[in-house]
């Protein structure tokens, strides 16, 4: 067990360190690595969340149901690709957001220090704060967002209203509450780069924008990456906005709610719903090869734009 | 869109309007492009509405009446009264739903964290045989389907459903934290273990005395890091909790949602209560958050 290379006490007492690991490292197995991987095992089954229930091997029926059978497979389908426009948005506007923060924010600019705090602030709150802010905030009637609107003579329900409409609004909290980890990556990515590649391209002539494209960008290249996968996957498996801000509303769903719906029967609203653990281990494989889907491929696409800035 | 500051210009960082001491305005086009900090700074003041905004709602609505609310909601409360506060306070047992949150959080992080200190220092070293092979194994956890559904069955099995070990045992455990514990070990000379051994320092001892105060930055950014998740957590806490008694603030929160509804004000007073705690905090823990959050995101 123990590598040759270990300079401590030898003999019976050099299992120290492997029964000290020990603990840290089976828990980690047993938490976390092996229900992991048995969600592909139940996604097979028919198990329900109630103790006692025999669980069954049912094959691919929860993947045929998921996918093809009648209206609900519809709704699913939907859902898939409701999931993919919230990603889309949310990381095309979180990505420009955080990097626009972060530019205007690594200039000597006066009160510098109170905007990073204050935009990455919403980021430690969790989502039940952050939820419960933003409904406050969208009040349908007399609240600040609707009065802003009312001003235009747009009147909106905001959540409340259109199922399009609430959706974008999550969409909204979603990036208000995450573009500070955007900001503070891109910030310390930027905090990288030497001073003196500024110096010699502006000797060179360079403006502004130009200093932005030419030195900037391509060094930023490793943060630009971070960025892009972690909003990606991110975004991909966010729901938890959706469960605070409008509950589980027909039109609005994303696939990691629905995982969490058909597993702990809140689909109808009511504790009462069945509990199909099967089903939702199956549908929660689908979100992860969606997501293992968008990272290879956003992880390809990144590591040839980045040959060709090393060259 | 400015990126960088030109030295040549350190009268930039001050006022960022007109006249710029004795030097001469240029004209049109330029002149803006000259001022061009005063862009940023209405860049930054309206996102600065969108961020205040919703908070200054919080707090306004806080402090009204009911019928004040639902007369002016977006108005100045008449005056600063505390009853909300109060009732918040009172009515949703938020005290009880804040020691189950101190208890859950600290429980779970001080065990994960001496246990990751555990795993991680043996594979920084290499004194593991196979050790690369158990960092992949924490490397890949970031790509593994979720564990939710068999998660819960486990819980379920083991009899500690809706249970205080059973919540618990759900946060003992953060791969990140293990990665940012090894890589900053790892900086850390390896002499240093070879003239403890000589001197006949133990391996425990040796962890606990020396590695221990040495790591001490990645300790507390992992620390901040994991306590803020489950601090947060409020999923698994509709999951696995259904006992009024045993809630987190974050379920407490949510079930104070479900029966005051529309009456605002306590629920905004009650989002303030549990929301201050965490922004002072995060003041004077936002050096170890962050960099707990970009922690070896910029290397490439």
């Amino acid at each position: 067990m123990i590598h040759r290379s270990y300079l401590f006490a030898r003999g019976w007492r050099s299992a120290t360190p492997v029964l000290l690991l020990l603990p840290g490292f089976l828990l980690y197995l047993v938490m976390a690595v092996g229900p992991s991987l048995a969600t592909a095992v139940y996604s097979f089954t028919d198990a329900t969340g109630i103790r006692g229930i025999a669980v069954n091997w049912i094959g691919f029926e929860n993947y045929e149901e998921f996918l093809f059978r009648g209206a609900a497979s519809r709704d699913n389908i939907a859902a898939l690709r409701r999931t993919v426009y919230f990603c889309f948005f949310v990381t095309v506007i979180q990505f420009g957001i955080g990097l626009l923060f972060a530019v205007l924010l690594n200039q000597k600019i006066r009160g510098k220090k109170f905007f990073r705090t204050l935009f990455f602030m919403p980021v430690i709150l969790g989502v039940a704060i952050q939820g419960l802010i933003w409904k406050l905030f969208l009040l349908p009637r007399g609240g600040p967002a609707s009065e802003f609107f009312q001003l235009f003579g747009w009147t909106s329900e905001l959540l409340g209203g259109q199922p399009r409409q609430a959706f974008a609004w999550v969409i909204v909290v979603q990036i208000w509450a995450n573009a500070g980890i955007t900001m503070v990556i891109f910030l310390a990515g930027m905090q990288t780069i030497p001073e003196e590649l500024y110096e010699a391209a502006r000797i060179d002539g360079a403006g502004k924008w130009q200093l932005f494209r030419n030195v900037t960008w391509p060094l930023l290249t490793p943060a630009v990456n971070t960025n892009l996968l972690l909003n990606i996957i991110g975004s991909l498996q966010a729901w938890q906005l959706f469960l605070v801000l409008i509950g589980y509303r027909p039109g609005t769903q994303v696939l990691g709610y629905l995982v969490f719906a058909e597993g702990f029967g809140q689909t109808s609203g009511s504790v009462a719903s069945a509990f199909r653990q099967g089903y939702a281990a199956a549908a929660s494989i689908a979100l992860f090869v969606l997501v293992l889907v968008f990272a290879l491929v956003t992880h390809a696409w990144l590591s040839r734009r980045e040959k060709r800035y090393i060259g | 869109m400015t990126v960088i500051d030109a030295p040549q210009e350190p009268r930039a960082t001050q006022a960022p309007t007109a006249g710029r001491g004795s030097r001469p305005e240029p004209p049109g086009w330029l002149a803006w492009l000259k001022r061009q900090k005063l862009a940023s700074y209405v860049v930054l003041l309206v996102f600065t509405v969108l961020y205040i905004g919703p908070l200054l709602m919080l707090v306004t609505t806080a402090f009204k009446t009911l019928p004040e609310f639902f007369q002016n909601p977006t108005g100045m409360p008449e005056s600063f009264r505390f009853e909300n506060f109060t009732e918040a306070w009172n009515e949703a047992q938020f005290p009880r739903y804040l020691v189950n949150s101190v208890v859950y959080t600290t429980v779970a992080t001080a065990v994960c964290v001496v246990t990751s200190v555990l795993v991680a220092f043996p594979i920084a070293r290499g004194y593991l045989r196979g050790g690369r092979y158990v960092l992949l194994l924490y490397v890949i956890a970031l790509f593994l389907p979720p564990a939710l559904i068999p998660q819960f069955q486990l819980i379920l099995n083991l009899g500690l459903f809706n249970t205080r070990l059973g919540y618990i045992l759900l946060f003992l455990v953060n791969p990140i934290g293990i990665i940012i514990l090894v890589n900053y070990i790892k900086a850390i000379p390896r002499e240093l273990d070879e003239s403890a051994a000589i001197d006949g320092c133990g391996y425990y001892r040796f962890v606990f005395k020396i590695i221990v105060p040495l790591i001490r930055p990645a300790i507390a950014t992992v620390t901040v890091l994991h306590a803020i998740g489950l601090w947060n957590e409020l999923v698994l806490a509709i999951i696995y909790l259904t006992n009024d008694d045993l809630y987190p603030v974050t379920r407490g929160l949510i079930a104070f949602e479900g029966l005051y509804g529309a009456n605002w004000p306590p629920m905004a007073a009650a989002v303030l209560i549990l929301m201050t705690p965490m922004v002072v905090l995060f003041l004077f823990l936002q050096r170890y958050i962050v960099s707990g959050l970009t922690a070896g995101a910029v290397k490439g």
